[in-house]
């Protein structure tokens, strides 16, 4: 059992707020991670919970005790920077041993902890290699099982796997989820790469500008997101601004492009006249032999399908997808581009302003 | 701007800059390396009367003495500063204190005081020697505690300043780890941070265990007013004291030493080999000596990582830098308040000038010929020959200077040049001041990533270009410290400068002879110092906007 809280933690350094007012339980055994822009606060978030950093504000709560002013070295709580730093002059096995060792086990339990937790990333039979002597991804392996290896119940992971090869990432990401659920451990797992985070999570918490913006599991986040500033960050979208002009019979609403041109969604949010963004994913763009008039800019090869980028009419920039064995649109072609109505998205539009509204600083 | 153009052009071809570094490597041996140990050579040439030196025992155990004082002496200071900095290093590098930034400064500014006024200094603050007024703490010591606390003072800032800035270099992260893992603060510390130190510390080891073991003018003023410079059943030497005394003897006709150059030989050889060996035995006994991290005290380690206990050493910190270092060294200008006569502001300004003449010449000197050394040193890394030139630039810095000068001036006296004094002098600074501005550019020059230059070399620049707009501005600070760090310590120099000429009357010496005369007169010894420590920061302070002013334009 270990779940974190934190109620109203609010972080400031100078003047500079780094969080503010963050609410959110992290339940026992879950994987979590944490996405947003740089500087939106996610390291401070996870150094608060470790207690590297004493919120100005607020409490920390493991498995529901007040932690907030427990000094980290009692805290129990795990930490994986991101470049590694393995204790450069232990070799690996001290290096796994460390925890035990300060925490006055006997010499035997600590080599026995650290055989084990070895064992586990499969590193036994590098042991008394020292971690100069590993490749990236060994290394954070290696300290993995360091911070397990003490006993924690819970660990942060700071970027732990992006200053790593792209297969070796990969590779690493599963890796590291099937121990952590093995051994039944809460993580929180900062990271700036949406694939990462989509692919292993239980949770998504989507942070922005010091606040924890969305959370949600990787399916309800990319399917269902609750803001504009969600659906730009997470996967990749096409943000359309357009008006309400029909509420239809069965359950679409009818908006209209810049243009003129008119498109239909499911459901019925909002009213006639409301200004609002469509939001729609290239995936569930398709051309047909009527629709929303647009020119083909560029055709770009991504390797497991072409993305066609097209200006409409209304002068919006609108992408779409082709499998790779079809045949290609020409530079200038017009296409009739038409939405899967049931995966499209409507938000009210921002009064500030679309691009401010996805501004990523 | 031609002749920069031009050299612009003729270092596109690699020969011409391969030319270039051999010179520079030519002139490192034959003016800087060479010299400084050939004393040892001319042993085989002098050996009868060596030999009588040798047999002679009241003389060898003055010689035994001296040289036992001097390792002694400069071993105790060093391990004192290791203990005594650390915590400093600390305090400034770690914590934000709001007086960090004064301390920061006032803790260099020892070394841009010249160790005659710094002897002087000490002597009056700690003991209160007869014929001065002015009011000390008066303590009765032995030669030996009192040239301890001297030569704390100038060696302290080494230490400082090299342990802070490795510890800058050493990543938190692993400490964080260590205390995330559950070690307490003190045991991360001793068992992650400090093993790190090593490097550190070696260099930080090398330095002050060099610089005490080199020092004369402040040890010899402090001996002189004690009343130990003498032969007698009172007399204490150091290795460079002992050969500045005898020089200074053998100019006197009636003292009926003679040239005394058998025993100046033998006593410069010895600490020559010595000195050698120690930066040996530094290098490889150091580096292998472990911190030992495998043990470990949780429950002690928590009771020491308390608030309490951080902010009393931080105290005990301070205060060690208040009352050992700081004061002492300021408290010369107390002199001014006592009554005395001086007048002879013509000899001291011809003095000022003949050491700002070496100092420049070995300075400007140093900088020319040191950045091709430095640069390749720093480039090469693991290559045997980068490796040697790196452990020869430390040559000269580890040896005593009154025995490099001394050998210096025998090497370029049998060459038949002994007459031209300031130019043998100029050698002797630049043999000393070389690698302190050498090493200062190698640590700058190996935290430049090499692809700047790289990058400027596919955008058009001439490799001379590349240099001059892209390298040079980055390290331009560690240039500018290694400089003035070269020039403050030729400035105050005593020992090499007696023992290569008789006539060169640089500010030092000019000031130790006002104590050595057979009436001292400390009143124009102060007032020369203080006027010399004026100088100095009013130098400095100059040459900083001017660097800072250029560095706009360019």
């Amino acid at each position: 059992m270990s779940q974190i809280k934190l109620e109203h933690v609010m972080m400031r350094f100078g003047s500079v707020v780094a969080s503010r007012d963050i609410n959110v339980t992290i339940n026992s055994g879950e994987y979590v991670t944490v996405l947003g822009p740089s500087g939106c606060g996610k390291t401070t978030l996870i150094k608060i919970i470790s207690g590297i950093l004493h919120p100005t504000e607020g409490r920390v709560l493991i498995d529901g005790k007040d932690v907030t002013d427990i000094p980290i070295e009692d805290r129990d709580v795990g930490y994986v920077f991101q470049n590694i730093a393995l204790f450069p002059h232990m070799n690996l096995k001290d290096n796994v041993g460390y925890g035990p060792r300060v925490r006055d086990k006997s010499r035997e339990e600590t080599d026995a902890i650290s055989e084990e937790y070895l064992t586990l990333v499969k590193m036994l039979d590098r042991s008394g290699y020292l971690p100069s002597e590993l490749s990236g991804g060994e290394q954070q392996k290696v300290a993995i099982a360091r911070a397990l290896a003490s006993g924690s119940k819970v660990i942060m992971l700071d970027e732990p796997l992006s200053a790593l090869d792209a297969r070796v990432r990969v590779e690493l990401r599963y890796d590291i989820r099937r121990l952590v659920k093995k051994l039944g451990i809460t993580v929180l797992h900062v990271t700036h790469d949406q694939e990462e985070a989509m692919s292993v999570s239980d949770r998504i918490i989507l942070m922005r500008k010091g606040t924890i913006h969305e959370i949600g599991t990787p399916l309800e986040i990319y399917r269902d997101p609750k803001s504009i500033f969600a659906a730009y960050f997470i996967g990749e979208t096409n943000l359309i601004e357009c008006t309400v002009v029909k509420r239809t019979k069965k359950g679409n609403t009818q908006v209209v492009l810049r243009d003129g041109s008119i498109t239909r969604i499911k459901g019925i949010k909002f009213d006639v006249g409301d200004p609002v963004v469509l939001s729609v994913r290239p995936e569930h763009v398709y051309t047909a032999n009527d629709g929303i008039r647009a020119t083909v800019r560029e055709v770009v090869f991504m390797g497991t399908y072409w993305r066609v980028r097209t200006e409409a009419d209304s002068q919006d920039l609108i992408e779409y997808n082709i499998s790779t064995d079809t045949d290609t649109p020409a530079k200038g072609d017009v296409v009739y581009l038409v939405f899967n109505k049931k995966a499209t998205r409507l938000f009210a539009r921002p009064i500030q302003g679309l691009q401010e509204e996805i501004v990523l600083e | 701007m031609a002749l920069i153009e031009k050299i612009d052009e003729i270092s596109s071809n690699p020969r011409n800059r391969k030319a270039w570094l051999a010179l520079a490597c030519i002139i490192f041996a034959v003016i800087i390396v060479i010299p400084a140990i050939f004393v040892i050579f001319s042993i085989p040439t002098r050996w009868d009367e060596i030999q009588g030196v040798l047999a002679d025992s009241d003389t060898m155990s003055i010689i035994w003495g001296a040289i036992w004082n001097s390792f002694s002496l400069a071993f105790i200071v060093t391990v004192l500063d290791i203990v005594v900095g650390l915590p400093m290093a600390w305090m400034l590098v770690r914590k934000n204190y709001r007086f960090n930034k004064y301390l920061d400064t006032f803790i260099d500014m020892p070394l841009a005081f010249p160790t005659v006024a710094l002897g002087f200094s000490v002597m009056v603050f700690w003991g209160c020697p007869d014929g001065i007024t002015v009011p000390g703490l008066g303590l009765v010591m032995s030669p030996y505690l009192m040239v301890v606390l001297l030569h704390l003072i100038f060696t302290y800032p080494y230490m400082v300043r090299c342990l802070s800035g490795i510890l800058e270099q050493i990543d938190t992260n692993c400490e964080t780890a260590a205390m995330t893992l559950g070690a307490s603060k003190w045991t991360a510390v001793r068992t992650i941070t400090l093993p790190l130190f090593r490097a550190g510390l070696v260099t930080g080891f090398i330095l002050c265990f060099a610089r005490s073991l080199s020092e004369t003018g402040g040890t010899y003023i402090v001996l002189t007013m004690m009343g130990a410079s003498t032969f007698d059943i009172n007399g204490f030497f150091t290795g460079p004291t002992l050969i500045s005394e005898l020089r200074h003897m053998s100019q006197d006709p009636t003292s009926g030493l003679g040239d005394a150059v058998p025993e100046l030989i033998l006593i410069s050889s010895l600490l020559i080999v010595f000195a050698l060996l120690m930066l040996f035995l530094a290098k490889t006994i150091m580096t292998r000596l472990k911190i030992p991290w495998r043990k470990v005290w949780p429950r002690f380690g928590r009771r020491v990582s308390g608030k309490k206990v951080a902010t009393a050493k931080d105290s005990l910190a301070f205060m060690f830098a208040l009352i050992f270092i700081l004061i002492p060294s300021f408290y010369i200008f107390v002199c001014l308040g006592t009554e005395g006569s001086y007048s002879d502001y013509g000899g001291f300004l011809s003095a000022v000038g003949t050491s700002f003449l070496v100092a420049g010449v070995a300075t400007v000197f140093d900088i020319i010929f040191g950045i091709p050394v430095a640069m390749y040193i720093a480039r090469n890394r693991g290559s045997k020959r980068a490796e040697l030139l790196d452990n020869l630039v430390n040559v000269p810095l580890i040896i005593p200077t009154t025995a490099l000068g001394f050998s210096l001036g025998l090497f370029w006296g049998g060459l038949g040049l002994s007459s031209w004094g300031v130019l043998l002098v100029i050698f002797g600074h630049i043999s000393f001041t070389y690698p302190l501005l050498v090493r200062n550019l190698v640590g700058a020059i190996e935290e430049v990533d090499p692809s700047y230059e790289e990058i400027a070399r596919t955008l058009g620049a001439k490799p001379f270009q590349a240099f001059r707009k892209v390298l040079l501005p980055m390290v331009k600070s560690s240039l500018l410290a290694g400089a003035v760090l070269a020039f403050t310590r030729s400035l105050g120099e005593t020992g090499a400068t007696q023992a290569i000429s008789n006539t060169v009357n640089t500010v030092p010496i000019y000031i130790v002879n006002f104590i050595n005369g057979d009436i001292p007169n400390y009143y124009a010894a102060a007032v020369s110092s203080v006027m010399l420590i004026a100088i100095c920061f009013v130098f400095m302070f100059g040459l900083r906007i001017v660097i800072d002013r250029m560095g706009g334009k360019d």
